[in-house]
C-alpha cells in the first residue's frame, strides 16, 4: 500500500493549543471583562432578591441628606431623601434583568421564526415577512412606547415586549440574509446530498454553527439596549416609576442636584450604566470574534 | 419487483430532461435534452463533455438537487438496489403545468411546495444511504464550522448502525485511514480550513463511502485540484473501485480522468448523448467509428505521441450550444469538421437518432446513420 506522508505545517489539531495562541488576546480580554459584568449583574440581582443589602433602600433617613460617598455608613453615600444609593443601585438591576431577558429572547425567537420562513422558503412567505418587518422597522421605537404607555400603563414588562417586538426585523433580516447566502454555499447543497433531514440542516448546520455569533451579537446588544432604553423613558418620566429604583431613575433625580455639587446620587447609576452596557457590547464583540474565527482564514 | 436480479442495471436513466423555464424568452432552456444512461452493478460510467453540455445538471437531476424553482423534469430515473428499487421521478410532473401556444411556451406554472415535498420523499432514504456524491471544489463542500471528523461522524451516524458516538468515531477513523488521509486521528480535529484542496476531497470521499452506498455520483472530483493532487485522487478512486466495488457515475470534463476510471463512457454535448459505449473503444483515438465530436475532444488532449511528433493541439471552434434557440439539425452541426456534402442536408435540417454502431456502442451522427 502506498502511503502519502504530508509535511505540511498547519496540523489542524486546533482544540487542543493554548488560548492565547487561538485567539487574540484583546479579544480575550472583552470576553473576560464581559463576563465580569455579567457576573457582577447576576450577583446584583441574587443579593438584590434575598435582599442581603448594606442599606434598605426605601429607608428614608432625613437627618443625612445628600451624604457624600464613604460617610455616616454609606459607601456611595444618599440622596436626596437620604437612601443608601449603594442599595439602590443593586435592587436597581431588577429593574433590567428580567424585562430585558424577555425584551431578547422576544427578538430572538421571534426573528428565528420569521427569517427561517422568509430565507428558507421564500416566495409570498418571504414577501408578506418583509412588508410586515418594514412597517415595524419604520415606525418611531419611542413613539410606540409612548403609545403603549398612554394606552396601558408605564411598566417596564410592557416597555420590554415592545422593545421585544421592535428588534425582530433587526434579527428576522440578518438570519434571512444569512440563510440566503449559505443556500447557495456548496456545502449546504453537499449536506443535502448527504440525505440530511431539512430540519438538521437549518437548525445544526445554519443556525447553530453559522448564525450563533449574529446570535450571541444580538442578544448582548439588546441587554445594553434595554438598560439605555429604559433610561432615555425615565428622563421623559416613563421608565420604571419611583420609589421603585432603577438607574435610570436614580440618574434623573440625581440630575437635579448635580449643578450644586451633590454629583455623586447621578454620576453612581450613570457609571453603572456605562460599565454594564460596555460590558455587555465587548462580551458580543469578542465572542463573536472568537467564533467567527474557528473558521479560519 | 422485490427482488431485483443482478443483471438489472443500478441506475437507468431513460429520457431524462431537465429544462429551465426562461420567462423573459418565453421557452426552455434545455439543460438535459432526453439523455439515456445506464450504470450497471460494479460498474463505472464516465459522462464527459464540455462546460455547459448539461452533465453535471443530469448527476443534480439523479439526486434530486434540481431545485424548486422553474426546473421541469421529465422521463424516468430507475434505482434498483437490493434494498430499494423505485423511479425517482416518480409522479414529479404532475406538479407542472405548462401552457402552449403555437409552440411557443407561454407560462409553465408549477406547485413548487408539492414538488418539492414530492421530491423530499422520492428522495429520503436514497441520498447519502443509497446514492452518495462528491463535488468539485471539495474544500467548500465541506462546512467550514465543523471539525472533519465531526461531519464525517454525522453521516455515519446517519445512515449506518454504528449510532453510539464513539463507535461512530471509530468508524469516521476508518474511513479517513481508508481514503489514506496520514494520522487521521490527528485530521479527525480539523477544520477544513487546516487541510489541502487534496485532503478536503480524500475526506469528502471518505463521508460519502462510509454509509456504503451502492452508487457514487462523483460531480467533477477532479476539478479545482492542482495537476498532482488530481492524480493521487484519480489514484484513491481507483483503489477504492476495485476494494469496494461501488457503481459509479462519475462527471469529468477531464478526459485523462474518465480514460482512466470509467468501464463505459458517454459523451454529452448540448444537452443531448452524442457517443455511448465502452470506454476502450469511445477513447480511442485511432478508431474509425468515430462520432465527430469526441474526435475533436480527443484532438484537443496533448498526449505524450502528440508531444513527440510536435504536433498542434487542435481546437473546437465556435461556442458551446445555446440550449434556448435549440437548432433543428444536429447539434454538433455548427462545429463540425466532418460534414459531407451526402449528408449536408440531412445535418442542418434533422436531429440524429442514436444508433447503434456496434454491439454497446450507440452514436449520434448522420454519417453512421446512413451506413447502419
Amino acid at each position: 500500500m502506498k502511503k502519502y506522508i504530508q509535511t505540511s505545517a498547519a496540523v489542524g489539531d486546533f482544540s487542543k493549543l493554548p488560548l492565547l495562541q487561538k485567539y487574540a488576546l484583546a479579544d480575550l480580554l472583552y470576553v473576560a471583562y464581559g463576563l465580569l459584568i455579567v457576573a457582577l449583574v447576576l450577583v446584583s440581582y441574587v443579593l438584590g432578591i434575598f435582599n442581603l443589602l448594606p442599606h434598605d433602600p426605601q429607608q428614608i433617613n432625613l437627618e443625612l441628606l445628600m451624604a457624600p460617598p464613604a460617610s455616616g455608613g454609606y459607601l456611595l453615600g444618599t440622596d436626596f431623601m437620604g437612601r443608601d444609593i449603594l442599595s439602590r443601585l443593586i435592587v436597581g438591576i431588577q429593574a433590567y434583568f428580567l424585562p430585558g431577558l424577555l425584551a431578547i429572547s422576544i427578538s430572538l425567537s421571534g426573528g428565528i421564526v420569521l427569517g427561517i420562513l422568509a430565507g428558507y422558503w421564500g416566495g409570498k412567505i418571504e414577501a408578506i415577512i418583509t412588508y410586515v418587518t418594514n412597517l415595524v422597522d419604520s415606525f418611531p421605537r419611542l413613539v410606540l412606547i409612548l403609545l403603549v404607555i398612554a394606552a396601558f400603563k408605564p411598566d417596564i414588562y410592557y416597555i420590554m415586549v415592545v422593545m421585544g417586538i421592535t428588534g425582530v426585523p433587526s434579527v428576522t433580516t440578518a438570519i434571512a440574509n444569512k440563510i440566503r447566502f449559505l443556500a447557495q454555499k456548496n456545502y449546504i447543497e453537499a449536506a443535502i446530498a448527504l440525505g440530511l433531514r431539512t430540519r438538521v440542516i437549518i437548525f445544526k448546520h445554519i443556525l447553530w454553527y453559522n448564525c450563533r455569533a449574529l446570535l450571541i451579537i444580538h442578544a448582548t446588544l439588546g441587554m445594553g439596549e434595554a438598560i439605555l432604553l429604559e433610561t432615555s423613558l425615565s428622563y421623559l418620566g416613563f421608565g420604571v416609576q419611583e420609589p421603585v429604583p432603577s438607574w435610570g431613575n436614580m440618574v434623573q433625580s440625581g440630575a437635579n442636584y448635580f449643578l450644586q455639587g451633590s454629583f455623586w446620587p447621578s454620576t453612581a447609576p450613570a457609571l453603572a450604566i456605562l460599565f454594564t452596557i460596555l460590558g455587555f457590547n465587548l462580551l458580543g464583540d469578542g465572542l463573536n470574534n472568537i467564533l467567527e474565527d474557528r473558521r479560519g482564514k | 419487483m422485490m427482488n431485483a436480479p443482478l443483471t438489472m442495471p443500478l441506475l437507468k436513466i431513460d429520457n431524462l430532461r431537465t429544462y429551465f423555464y426562461a420567462r423573459s424568452k418565453q421557452s426552455f432552456v434545455r439543460a438535459v435534452d432526453g439523455v439515456s444512461l445506464e450504470v450497471g452493478q460494479r460498474e463505472t460510467v464516465g459522462v464527459v463533455g464540455e462546460s455547459g453540455s448539461g452533465k453535471s445538471i443530469a448527476a443534480m437531476s439523479v439526486m434530486g438537487l434540481i431545485g424548486p424553482g422553474p426546473g421541469v423534469i421529465g422521463g424516468s430515473i430507475h434505482f434498483a438496489s437490493s434494498r430499494v428499487q423505485k423511479n425517482l421521478l416518480e409522479g414529479l410532473d404532475s406538479f407542472v403545468k405548462i401552457e402552449q401556444e403555437n409552440g411557443r411556451v407561454m407560462a409553465v406554472s408549477k406547485d413548487e411546495p408539492g414538488w418539492q415535498k414530492a421530491s423530499e420523499r422520492l428522495m429520503s432514504g436514497l441520498r447519502g444511504r443509497e446514492i452518495a456524491m462528491i463535488f468539485q471544489n471539495p474544500r467548500a463542500s465541506l462546512n467550514p464550522y465543523i471539525t472533519v471528523g465531526e461531519q464525517i461522524t454525522e453521516a455515519v451516524r446517519l445512515h449506518t448502525a454504528h449510532k453510539s458516538n464513539k463507535e461512530a468515531r471509530e468508524r469516521a477513523i476508518h474511513w479517513l485511514e481508508r481514503v489514506k488521509i496520514d494520522s487521521p486521528r490527528l485530521r479527525f480535529d480539523s477544520y477544513p480550513s487546516a487541510m489541502s484542496g487534496g485532503m478536503c476531497q480524500r475526506a469528502m470521499i471518505a463521508m460519502a463511502l462510509s454509509s456504503e452506498p451502492s452508487l457514487l455520483i462523483a460531480d467533477e472530483p477532479t476539478t479545482g485540484l492542482d495537476a498532482t493532487i488530481q492524480s493521487k485522487i484519480v489514484d484513491l478512486m481507483e483503489e477504492l473501485k476495485s476494494e469496494t466495488g461501488i457503481s459509479t457515475l462519475l462527471i469529468s470534463h477531464d478526459i485523462s480522468v474518465i480514460s482512466r476510471l470509467a468501464d463505459r463512457v458517454a459523451v454529452m454535448y448540448g444537452g443531448a448523448v452524442v457517443e455511448y459505449g465502452p470506454a476502450r473503444r469511445v477513447l480511442d483515438i485511432g478508431a474509425t467509428i468515430k462520432h465527430p465530436y469526441t474526435a475533436a475532444l480527443l484532438a484537443s488532449v496533448p498526449s505524450e505521441q502528440k508531444i513527440r511528433d510536435k504536433a498542434h493541439l487542435q481546437t473546437i471552434e465556435g461556442d458551446v450550444l445555446d440550449t434556448i434557440n435549440v437548432p433543428a439539425g444536429c447539434r454538433f452541426y455548427a462545429r463540425c469538421n466532418q460534414i459531407t456534402p451526402e449528408i449536408y442536408e440531412k445535418c442542418a435540417s434533422l436531429h440524429p437518432e442514436l444508433v447503434e454502431v456496434a454491439p454497446g456502442h450507440q452514436m449520434r451522427c448522420w454519417r453512421y446513420a446512413v451506413k447502419a
